[in-house]
């Protein structure tokens, strides 16, 4: 009977089509907000990704990634002296105001390295070299932002054009010139402001007037010590906070800064609730949409049910019958829009805006929803179906 | 057992069926009695309204008469439960309908396996049997072909392969030939004669159109919720108030 189910779900492709559409747009609307929800999510952590170090160790009241509240310059040396400890670096974190040529002004996230390690240093330059860091008033600047500090001017078309900035370029912060020596690929970030690196050294001069300017200390264990034990240790032994730098979002631990700060923007701001809604906005437009026209198929077709039922089908085979559409209409509905919002997130991608990341978790979650509204529109129907008289059949 | 019961398809003895609630209620069989035979072709007639499908209904233990006892081919219907009597048509049961009530989204040969899908055959078996059935009914080379394409007639074949390819002792038309021309309807009741005669089966036919009168070996006409009286000879009926 269940080939038959299927014959009668996909001989209809007016309402097979409406179906599909109501569910496809659902795990659409449920996928991409998803995605979109937890790459802005995962932007919230991004100087953990730029930035790498295995431990990060902080003053004890910070909360997460964004917010550092600077330490002195001699709990340097008290962290290196935990046992465990392989070497310790300073970094400087800062959102500055710089100056373009142009007398334009930009919000930068300004990071100062250890001008010896070079410890959290950008992973990718794609133009000059980490080293030429160590000259006088120099900064190496992400690509994204050096299209955004971009010189403003008049392209071959008459219509006002930015050039990126390109090595050798200056700009000023705190009226102190920077030379870009470099050009680096980063992950952009939530608060939306290029990053200019720049030695500890140097950026302490371009933040004039701060008392402190230690934002974090950047940790490596000794051989055979786990970044959770070195945690533990420099945490005893200083009174600091430490923390690890795992940013996988379904593996991070307790001590995770990323995980923090993740749970830091889940609480302290509206976006998973504005999220939220899309996604229960898809939800509930899969389970109307759906329901609805599913509820509309066995309308349409409750003369039949009830022969059948006369015929001597138990409510169980026709139960079955029309699980095995819904579900059937619900996979296909499923693949057809999780398709569509990978192929969006793809285009996204591309774009990188706005962030896409679509973890196996996102799809299985949306799958699991999409049956959910499959088994309702099913359960509306049999609900229809058993409520027919197997006598109507004789009533014309 | 005697040699009557032997012959006996269908017996409903002092059956009631009222419908609605106690202060509005109609009835819709009074103490019916009714009787069929092995072999058979009985039609049920009478006015609109005189219970004619709620009999049949009854018959086919699609209802529960609220009085009287049914027995269909020796088996006792009511005390069924809703379970036991869907099993009893899955097996003992062929039904043509007024409205054919094919199902417009399966092709021809779909709509024929219903029953032996419904009794758990397997698919192939199915196929095979329903092929051989729809060669029967001269609709060879229209089973890949959607109901929809066929005309009334040949839609009512369609039915009548339905019914009869799980071979049913007892076969239920509720009025076969309504939707029907007259030389179409003749073939039809020709045909459900020709493939329904067997002494282990019996056809009960409810009709309102006398041009299909002859082709039944008794006539019960109902009258009020009972039987008023059967007859063998379609000839002896007034047919001015069917």
């Amino acid at each position: 009977m269940y080939r038959l189910a299927l014959n009668m779900l996909f001989g209809d492709r007016a309402k097979l089509a409406m179906l599909l559409c109501g569910l496809a747009f659902s795990a659409l609307l449920m996928a991409q907000q998803s995605s979109v929800f937890f790459g802005i999510m995962s932007w919230t952590y991004t100087p953990m990704v730029n930035i790498r170090a295995q431990v990060w160790v902080s003053d004890p009241m910070v909360e997460q990634v964004n917010d550092a509240k600077p330490l002195r310059d001699t709990d340097l040396g008290r962290v290196r002296s935990v046992d465990g400890v392989a070497w310790a670096a300073p970094l400087h974190t800062s959102f500055v105001q710089a100056r373009m040529q142009d007398g334009n002004f930009k919000l930068i996230t300004l990071v100062g390295i250890d001008a010896d390690t070079f410890a959290g240093a950008p992973a990718v330059l794609t133009q000059g070299r980490i080293e030429d860091l160590r000259l006088p008033d120099t900064v190496i600047v992400d690509e994204w932002g050096a299209s955004l500090m971009g010189r403003m001017g008049v392209g071959p078309d008459g219509k006002p054009r930015s050039t990126p900035l390109k090595v050798g370029d200056t700009f000023e912060i705190n009226d102190i010139q920077a030379r870009i020596v470099g050009i680096c690929k980063v992950r952009r970030a939530f608060t939306g402001g290029p990053f200019v690196y720049t030695t500890y050294d140097r950026a302490k001069g371009y933040t004039l007037g701060a008392r402190r300017t230690l934002s974090f200390m950047l940790v490596e264990p000794q051989k055979g010590v786990t970044p959770d034990e070195l945690c533990g240790r420099i945490e005893r032994d200083t009174g600091l906070k430490a923390w690890t730098s795992d940013t996988v979002i379904w593996n991070w631990g307790e001590r995770s800064l990323a995980r923090n700060t993740f749970w830091w923007f889940w609480t302290n701001t509206g976006i998973p609730f504005s999220f939220g809604t899309a996604v229960l906005l898809g939800l509930f437009v899969g389970i109307a949409i759906s329901g609805q026209t599913f509820y509309s198929f066995v309308l349409e077709n409750l003369k039949y049910f009830a022969a059948i039922k006369a015929m001597g089908a138990g409510m169980g085979v026709i139960a079955r019958m029309l699980f095995v559409q819904a579900f059937t209409a619900g996979l296909i509905g499923f693949g057809l829009g999780a398709g569509m919002a990978q192929a969006i997130g793809r285009a996204m991608i591309e774009k990188g805006m706005p962030p896409f990341v679509m973890f196996p978790q996102i799809l299985w979650a949306t799958f699991a929803l999409v049956l959910g509204i499959s088994f309702v529109s099913a359960i509306i129907g049999i609900i229809k179906v058993s409520r027919v008289d197997a006598a109507s059949v004789f009533r014309g | 057992m005697s040699a009557q019961a032997h012959t006996v398809a269908v017996r409903a003895s002092g059956v009631d069926m009222f419908f609605g609630t106690p202060d509005n209620q109609v009835v819709a069989l009074k103490q019916a009695d009714f009787e069929a035979r092995r072999g058979e072709l009985i039609m049920l007639v009478g006015p609109s309204g005189c219970g004619k499908t709620t009999l049949l209904s009854v018959i086919a233990g699609t209802l529960t008469p609220q009085a009287g006892t049914v027995e269909v081919f020796g088996q006792r219907l009511d005390g069924l439960g809703q379970e036991e009597l869907t099993s009893f048509r899955r097996k003992n049961l062929g039904f043509v309908f007024q409205s054919f009530n094919l199902i417009p989204t399966l092709s021809v040969i779909e709509n024929v396996m219903v029953p032996l899908l419904i009794q758990g055959r397997p698919y192939d078996e199915a196929h095979a049997r329903s092929l051989a059935i729809i060669d029967k009914v001269g609709l060879k080379g229209r089973e890949d072909g959607r109901p929809n394409a066929l005309s009334g007639g040949q839609q009512q074949r369609v039915a009548i392969a339905r019914a009869l390819v799980h071979e049913p002792p007892l076969l239920i038309c509720d009025e076969p030939t309504s939707a029907l021309d007259k030389d179409t309807g003749a073939h039809i009741m020709q045909l459900v004669r020709d493939l329904s005669r067997s002494p282990e089966r019996c056809v009960v036919v409810v009709t309102h159109d006398h041009r299909i009168f002859r082709f039944a070996d008794r006539i019960a006409e109902m009258e009020d919720g009972r039987i008023s009286r059967v007859v063998d000879d379609p000839k002896l009926l007034d047919t001015t108030h069917l």
